[in-house]
């Protein structure tokens, strides 16, 4: 197996490796997604407390998907520090002055050059994000809290609040880039397609900031519930 | 000197394969035992370097370039020539032959272009092999366009971009060969000299342009792939590092220059802006398909070119050669602008330009149907002049761009130093007096993959050659003048960059050995020559030093031999009394200002060779011989 | 006729690969704009040759915009402000009286300065050398038209073939990745059937030798393109990704 060895060290390997994990964990997005916005559905909190529950009583797929979530995110994770320090080695002096000659577009272009620090802001909202609502180090719920209710009062929380809404929000933007470029990693590249991937990319990207970042706008700032 | 073109006995188009079949073989086995040296790597040196490590030699291939895939091939645009017959339109081997002997002004042998002819259509069969990326009808099969000097369509091309194609495709074949361990590449080495033993080349002298050291490598054979000498008159549209070092020193060493004055000046060219030029823009002639040549018939007519009227415009290629047009060989187009532009019917600020007009040619097919043949040409011409040639016609006017003259070779390409083969641009061979378009790739790619690897063979196989190693004192003595020369360059510590010696030296020989020549100017320009090159040795400012990566040594090193060999180039435009091809004597013309030959004195080739420093170069001839061919007035009319 | 110009240069001067480089100013007086960049910089050359100071180096030879080897950075942009455009073939035009120009060499790993503004771009040969070509012998080649090549498939490999190999993608790129050019050379194969004998060993072996040579990794921020003198897209970085994994996962070749 020292092919595969081979292949997965390689540097267009690691960049295969690096879609395929961006794009599963963007399917992980669309589930979660999914499973929040049902905090909307005007019931009290019916549905949800429903789907959290119905989660929540899967012993064996919740504990799989968990340890499969965190080696994806890891997986993720050391590609990016690794690829990251190759480019850095790349080019040991680095210009005076350097510009791009691109076309000065929308937004798309520059979500490319900053992925790292993208990342790395996502990566710090995910440590509060756990902390809150998995392992609940601070802002104690009472005991037999419905989840429901749970969610409302951690997004009342004024950092919670606003540390969420930066955080979807650039989980937004490091998906515009990152959903159609693992497409071009993984060669999907089509004169007929390709533009519509982008499209697509650009509309996912809304969806998951401007999703995500609904639901503390909404609980933090808007609703009184 | 004795001249000894070695060509096969029997019928013209049987000669080769009897050469063939007369030719000595080294076996397999024994291949690897011989080295071969390949300096330079155009499609000529590349392609030889590839076909040779092949069949089994040890290959060292030199180029100055920092990669061998940068030779100046890389910038021919049109497209090369092959008898393939693929338009149907009645084109075969022998009116390939044909139409270049008469092209080349009936200076050529015709057994050398027979062979070329004859060996075009594998050419093309080998480089689509390659994966050359030619143009192809929708239909899958090969395109063809027409080109100047010839009624049928035979030139493929891959764009505006065939030479930079051809090139990589040579470029790509003798990397395998390098992979292989076949081919050891040296890049960025100058070759300064070669190295004889017992009378038989055996090796170079070359500078490393890294480090500044010198070094000597020792072969059976020398295969010199050099290019031409255009930049002699500074402003041309060769590469600014082409240059004449590697064959003048081995013209030194004994190898007859033959043929020097057939320079060919090619007429699409982008005019001069100013003195700060440091070379010429060339736009393929192909462009005078669809494009039609024209000066204002009122000379001084300062009206833009768009305002002058279908009536007050002069299209003189057309008036005066009705059946060609447009379409007439190089040098015709050229002279003819030059005369325009001399009685003072020239436009644009310098008055030295006439216009190549698409409009016509827009009106019929449409901006995309032209843009779709010539898009990158006329995008070079808007970067270069700011100006758009879709909405105002180009202005153009000729330039040097090839040199048919060269290193005199035999039948086998080798030349009057044993064991020292010219191929490419850098022979005099198969183009006579001027060179047709197209056919520059086609000869740099004959030679090197269907004639050299035979040829060398045959020398490997047939002589004795002794065991010569970089040890044998000729190297050690070599290297030493090598050296020498180099460091009295460094040592003259004047006042004048070379760069401003190479321009004087551009302007002399453009004003007198240029499109067109005489006597008194000849005379004048040898003396101007000699002059000058007496001043560089005294004058030249050239800082830094040899030990180490040094532009400006390289450069004034090149510009001491142009210096030289300048003045070989008049001495042999002196001598030749008569007007052929690229060689126009004003004394010697027809009515029509055409070029008059002189069959009875001059159907010959001018082999000059070296008798020492400072003392007349002794001419020696070759004549000429047409058995299939009779010479007559070459008339496009 | 435009006014001359009159401009302030910022130029890496290095004496050699191992020395410590430093950017130097110099001034440049009446400029003409129909000058290219590159015979302003012959201006001050000659200028500094006549002052007794060593002229900058800079690697240049045709002057029209083909043979690859002129290259520098102007102003942090690889071949200057002009897209689709090489030093060469960059004009003064393209500049204001009074501007200040910044010029250094690429900069990157695989690209040492060997002095002044001039790399060694050998890692750019040693890539087409482990497979950028079709392995076949002088005298072998079946007929031209033999195998019939549909104009709509010779035009995308003729654009990818047209690739310079002059260094601005990798100088351009933030990572300095080489993978517009392999990525070039491999479509150019790989979309023409003579290119196919070779195809997987071909995508194998050229990334393999752009990852020895120390090339950094494609991040898709396309700045290749942008920078690339002749426009090579990055279409062709999706097919060596693709030629790449097919070779890999479905080939039975070995990488």
């Amino acid at each position: 197996m020292n092919w595969l060895r081979k292949v997965l060290v390689s540097s267009i390997g690691k960049k295969v490796q690096m879609g395929i994990s961006g794009l599963l964990l963007c399917g992980f997005l669309v589930a979660h997604l999914g499973g929040n916005l049902l905090l909307f559905v005007p019931d009290g909190g019916k549905a949800y407390n429903e789907y959290a529950h119905a989660l929540h009583t899967q012993k064996l797929l919740l504990p799989v998907a968990e340890i499969g979530l965190v080696v994806l995110f890891a997986w993720h994770l050391l590609l990016a520090l690794t690829t990251n320090k190759d480019n850095a080695d790349a080019r040991p002096v680095g210009y005076a002055l350097q510009c791009s000659k691109q076309e000065p577009g929308p937004i798309a272009k520059p979500a490319s050059s900053v992925m790292m620090a993208t990342g790395a802001v996502v990566f710090l909202f995910l440590i509060l994000h756990l902390a809150d609502f998995r392992f609940e180090l601070r802002n104690h719920g009472s005991e037999g809290e419905e989840p429901f209710a749970k969610a409302a009062r951690l997004l009342k929380d004024p950092i919670t609040c606003v540390g969420y809404i930066i955080g979807t929000l650039v989980l937004g933007y490091h998906v515009l880039h990152g959903f159609q470029s693992a497409f071009q990693s993984l060669g999907l590249n089509h004169p007929k397609y390709t533009p519509l991937i982008k499209q697509a990319s650009f509309a996912f990207a809304i969806l998951v900031g401007a999703g995500f970042a609904s639901l503390p706008l909404w609980f933090g700032m808007i609703s009184r519930h | 000197m004795k001249l000894d073109a070695r060509i096969p006995s029997g019928p013209l188009d049987a000669k080769w394969d009897h050469c063939k079949n007369e030719m000595k073989l080294v076996s397999p086995t024994n291949k690897r035992k011989f080295d071969i040296i390949v300096v330079g790597t155009g499609l000529a040196g590349a392609s030889a370097a590839a076909s040779l490590a092949e069949l089994g030699y040890n290959v060292k291939a030199f180029c100055f370039q920092d990669s061998p895939r940068r030779a100046h091939s890389i910038a021919a645009q049109g497209g090369i020539n092959a008898a393939k017959n693929y338009q149907n339109d009645g084109d075969s081997v022998y009116r390939l032959f044909y139409e270049t002997v008469k092209g080349g002004d009936f200076r050529s042998r015709e057994a050398n272009v027979y062979r070329l002819a004859s060996v075009s259509g594998n050419i093309i069969d080998q480089c689509v092999a390659q994966g050359v990326p030619f143009a192809r009808e929708y239909g899958g099969t090969l395109a063809n366009r027409t080109f100047g000097g010839v009624q049928v369509s035979r030139t493929f091309y891959a764009r505006g971009q065939t030479g930079q194609q051809l090139l990589l495709g040579a470029y790509g074949s003798m990397n395998r060969q390098i992979q292989l361990g076949r081919v050891k590449m040296f890049p960025r080495r100058e070759m300064l000299d070669l190295v004889m033993v017992d009378g038989v080349a055996r090796g170079i002298v070359v500078r490393n342009l890294v480090t500044g050291e010198y070094e000597t490598h020792a072969a059976h054979a020398v295969l010199l792939c050099t290019g031409g000498y255009g930049n002699a008159y500074y402003l041309a549209t060769y590469a600014k590092g082409s240059n004449v070092t590697a064959a003048w020193r081995c013209y030194k060493r004994g190898a007859a220059f033959a043929n020097l004055c057939y320079t060919q000046i090619h007429p699409t060219c982008i005019p001069v802006t100013g003195d700060h030029q440091s070379k010429l823009t060339l736009m393929s002639e192909s462009l005078r398909n669809d494009g039609r040549v024209w000066v204002p018939k009122n000379p001084g007519d300062l009206r833009s070119p768009n305002e002058v009227p279908d009536t007050d415009r002069d299209y003189y290629l057309e008036r005066r050669y009705p059946s060609y047009g447009n379409m007439v060989p190089r040098d015709v187009a050229s002279r003819a602008a030059k005369e325009r532009c001399d009685s003072g019917y020239g436009v644009g600020s310098s008055a030295k330009a006439v216009y190549l007009d698409f409009s016509d040619a827009i009106k019929r097919d449409g901006v995309a149907s032209i843009k779709a043949k010539y898009g990158n040409l006329f995008d070079m011409y808007a970067k270069i002049t700011d100006e758009d040639p879709y909405a105002s016609p180009m202005r153009i006017y000729p330039a040097i761009h090839y040199t048919m003259g060269g290193l005199w070779v035999d039948y086998n390409l080798e030349s009057t130093i044993p064991g020292l083969f010219v191929l490419g641009e850098a022979n005099f061979s198969d183009h006579g007096a001027n060179r047709l378009g197209a056919s520059a790739l086609m000869q740099g790619l004959a030679d090197g993959y269907f004639v050299a690897p035979y040829t060398v063979g045959h020398h490997l196989a047939s002589r004795k050659l002794a065991k010569v190693g970089t040890d044998h004192p000729a190297f050690k003595e070599t290297m030493y003048n090598a050296k020498d020369r180099v460091e009295k360059i460094l040592k003259v510590n004047g006042k004048r960059t070379s760069d401003s010696f190479h321009r004087e030296l551009g302007i002399t020989l453009w004003d007198y050995v240029g499109m067109a020549r005489n006597e008194a100017g000849l005379k004048k320009a040898m003396e101007k020559i000699r002059t000058l090159r007496d001043e560089f040795w005294q004058n030249v400012k050239v800082l830094g030093t040899g030990d180490s990566f040094n532009q400006n040594l390289e450069h004034a090193g090149r510009v001491a031999d142009f210096l030289e060999f300048g003045e070989l180039l008049a001495r042999d435009a002196l001598t030749r009394n008569e007007s052929c091809g690229g060689h126009f004597r004003e004394e010697y013309q027809t009515p029509d200002n055409d070029t008059l030959r002189d069959d009875t004195n001059f159907q010959h080739v001018a082999a000059w060779e070296y008798t020492g420093e400072g003392k007349e170069p002794i001419r020696n001839v070759e004549p000429l011989t047409f058995d299939e061919v009779k010479p007559i007035q070459r008339s496009y009319v | 006729m435009t006014a001359k110009l009159n401009l302030t240069l910022k130029v890496w001067r290095q004496v050699h690969a191992k020395a410590k480089g430093e950017f130097k100013t110099y001034k440049v007086h009446d400029i003409s704009p129909d000058m290219s960049f590159l015979e302003m910089l012959d201006e001050l050359n000659n200028e500094l040759i006549r002052k007794g100071e060593e002229p900058v180096a800079f690697d240049h030879d045709c002057r029209e915009g083909i043979c690859g080897t002129c290259g520098m950075m102007i102003n942090g942009q690889a071949h200057g402000p002009e897209r689709l455009t090489t030093t060469c073939q960059l004009h003064m035009r393209k500049f204001k009286n009074g501007d200040t120009i910044v010029i250094e060499p690429w900069r990157a790993r695989a690209f040492p300065v060997l002095r002044d503004l001039v790399v060694d771009r050998g890692s750019f040969d040693r890539i087409q050398q482990a497979g950028g070509y079709t392995s076949i012998n002088v005298g072998n080649a079946p007929d031209g038209n033999s195998v019939p090549i549909p104009k709509t498939q010779a035009d995308p490999a003729f654009a990818s073939a047209t690739c310079l190999g002059c260094g601005a993608c990798v100088a351009a790129c933030k990572n300095a990745s080489a993978m517009l050019f392999v990525g070039a050379k491999v479509s150019q194969f790989a979309l023409l059937p003579q290119g196919q004998p070779e195809r997987a060993q071909r995508a194998l072996s050229m990334v393999a030798q752009m990852d020895e040579e120390a090339f950094g990794n494609c991040t898709n921020t396309y700045e290749c393109e942008a920078a690339c003198p002749v426009g090579i897209s990055v279409d062709n970085i999706a097919r060596l990704n693709r030629e790449y994994i097919r070779a890999s996962v479905c080939s039975n070749v070995m990488p």
